[in-house]
């Protein structure tokens, strides 16, 4: 990663860290609403750049964290917050292990982003007739978890706190998503994404990487939904739908998926998008059809990658290449 | 023998390209198989790694039949192979591409690549990548370029690297210097030569330069159309009529 692209992130980081002090309250809840966007992102990426499957359907497992952690903090279960969201994390997993048992077998392409969709825009409908789940207009007014940690209490109802509880949890998913992808087993997943039958040669099992990639990618979009319900206090069948599952790609491709951090830039991207045109309907959706269209004709490696080409061209080789 | 192969047919749709095939290598002898273009080389080594399946015959690795299975595992039994077209991990650094066969050894044979969460190879991986590009003629300087832009003949000595990491038994090479230029062909013959001299590693190669067959080759077999048409050494190859006819040609320098 170049220079351009460090400083944008670090960046982004301390705006991150000092919202609170510098935004009013809508952008900051919209700064929170973003990082959790962003390790959805990532987790789909991880699947994308890293092991070279598309999820059409990815939201499905945001939804099932998002969900299960709205349900529980609605009827005020006992359990302790850090918990739920592992709990969340293990049934995205699991539901992920899931499909990816079922559906990897037979496909890995196109048909498989394909079903994806469809089992995705199938739990949409399931919703729908669940009145545990609160049908279409899904569950509102959830409430706020105080979290005991024995030496302190995080409680979510007092905004600031809030806000760094999310902070604090998306930066701990980003780190470990980004420990598994720059790790052995990370690698092994680009061997599968760039040449899956030289991967195979090298004693590489391609099916198995990618089971592991897909449940881990689960786990953490489920993290991320589990996030959202505290924080929006309200989830609907919306961040299950086909455009919570396209939101993913959308960041992929503005910010650039080749890059681990693309995901990142181009959530920024979409949130500042989506910001600026609050006023106008419908304004959002073209522009961020034309930034995108944009993107793809101008610079197709995304805005990183359109970085790391400026960064060459004037001279300077990007020291370990792709980042 | 370390490899018997009995009756290989294989068709492509309808396209029948191997008429049984049979072939005994033993441990570490150089095995070569020559023919002319089309003849069924590389759709036999396809068979022999497990990227195709035949439609009849067996393959047997130390008594073992192997025939069904698939190209991971056979990789992980000890073969070890290069493709005619290199294949390298294109936008990984050369280190990244040799450490990703390192790892994946360790993976499967008891060895540990370290914890997951382990942003960079174990020391010992590292040390073991670098051993080995700097043995294969990499300077230290160029590895961390992007194997994309790696001249052809570099590509095809870093897939070399990339196959050796995982410390096969057997080594298949398609055509290991097909389109390089003639120093890099010396060059390669040159480390095959080593490699077999310092390692007793088992090879099976197609080669179109005749030169390196008669270099490094113990035994060879000629393929034509699908069919064994000769076998054996070198020299009584060379000699065989039917061969000189549809392969070498009369005029060959070496006949
Ligand atoms: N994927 C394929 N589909 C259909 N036919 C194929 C395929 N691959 C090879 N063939 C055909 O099978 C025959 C054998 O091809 P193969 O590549 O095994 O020959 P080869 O001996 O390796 O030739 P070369 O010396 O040119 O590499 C040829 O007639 C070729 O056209
Ligand atoms: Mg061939």
């Amino acid at each position: 990663m170049n220079r351009a692209a460090q400083a944008a992130l670090l960046l982004f980081l301390l705006l991150f860290l000092f919202a609170p002090f510098l935004v009013n309250p809508g952008l900051v809840f919209l700064a929170g609403f973003a990082m959790i966007q962003i390790v959805f992102a990532l987790s789909w990426n991880l699947l994308f750049s890293y092991a070279g499957l598309i999820s059409f359907g990815h939201a499905a497992f945001f939804g099932i964290g998002a969900y299960i952690s709205a349900v529980a903090l609605r009827d005020g279960y006992e359990i302790h917050f850090v918990l739920l969201i592992l709990v969340c994390a293990a049934f995205g997993a699991l539901a992920a292990l899931l499909v990816a048992l079922v559906v990897l077998r037979r496909a890995s392409g196109v048909q498989f982003a394909v079903l994806t969709l469809a089992l995705s825009q199938l739990i949409v409908v399931l919703i729908g007739y669940s009145s545990l789940l609160g049908h279409d207009e899904g569950i509102a007014a959830i409430p706020r978890p105080a979290i005991d940690f024995g030496l302190f209490t995080v409680d979510m109802n007092q905004p600031l706190t809030s806000y760094y509880f999310v902070l604090a949890v998306c930066l701990l998913a980003v780190g470990l998503m980004w420990l598994l992808a720059k790790g052995h087993v990370g690698r092994a997943m680009r061997a599968v994404r760039i040449d899956a039958e030289r991967a195979a040669f090298v004693g590489i099992d391609v099916w198995r990487v990618r089971v592991i990639a897909f449940t881990i990618s689960g786990a953490f979009a489920a993290v991320a939904g589990a996030m959202l319900a505290p924080w929006s206090q309200i989830i609907t069948p919306d961040y299950v739908n086909w455009l919570q599952s396209a939101q993913p790609l959308f960041a992929a491709l503005l910010g650039g998926a080749g890059f681990f951090w693309g995901p990142v830039v181009g959530v920024i991207g979409l949130s500042g998008i989506n910001y600026l045109t609050r006023t106008f309907a419908g304004l959002s959706e073209v522009l961020v059809g034309a930034s995108l269209i944009l993107v793809v004709l101008v610079a197709p490696q995304g805005i990183l990658g359109a970085l790391k080409q400026l960064a060459r061209r004037r001279g300077g080789r990007t020291p370990g290449g792709h980042a | 023998m370390i490899l018997d192969v009995q009756g290989i047919e294989m068709s492509y749709g309808a396209l029948k390209v191997l008429h049984g095939i049979d072939l005994v290598v033993e441990k570490s002898e150089t095995f070569a198989i020559i023919g002319p273009n089309g003849a069924g080389k590389t759709t036999l080594f396809k068979v022999l790694t497990g990227e195709a399946m035949p439609t009849a015959g067996t393959i047997r690795h130390n008594g073992q039949d192997i025939t069904k299975l698939p190209a991971h595992q056979r990789a992980r039994r000890g073969f070890g192979r290069t493709f005619q077209v290199a294949r390298v991990f294109n936008e990984l650094d050369l280190r990244t591409n040799v450490v990703i066969s390192i790892e994946s050894r360790l993976r499967y044979s008891g060895g540990n690549p370290g914890p997951w969460w382990r942003w960079k190879p174990s020391r010992d991986v590292q040390a073991e990548a670098d051993e080995i590009l700097d043995r294969f003629g990499f300077p230290r300087r160029r590895w961390n370029d992007e194997a994309g832009y790696l001249s052809h003949g570099d590509r095809k000595r870093l897939e070399f690297c990339v196959a050796l990491a995982t410390k096969p038994e057997v080594l298949m090479l398609d055509e290991p210097t097909a389109g390089m230029s003639p120093s890099d062909r010396k060059e390669m013959t040159h480390l095959l030569a080593r490699l077999k001299a310092e390692t007793g590693i088992t090879i099976l190669m197609t080669e179109h330069d005749m030169d390196i067959i008669f270099e490094l080759a113990d035994r060879l077999m000629v393929l034509n159309f699908g069919e064994v048409i000769a076998m054996g050494a070198p020299g009584a190859v060379r000699d065989n009529p039917t061969v000189r006819k549809v392969y070498l040609g009369q005029d060959h320098q070496h006949a």
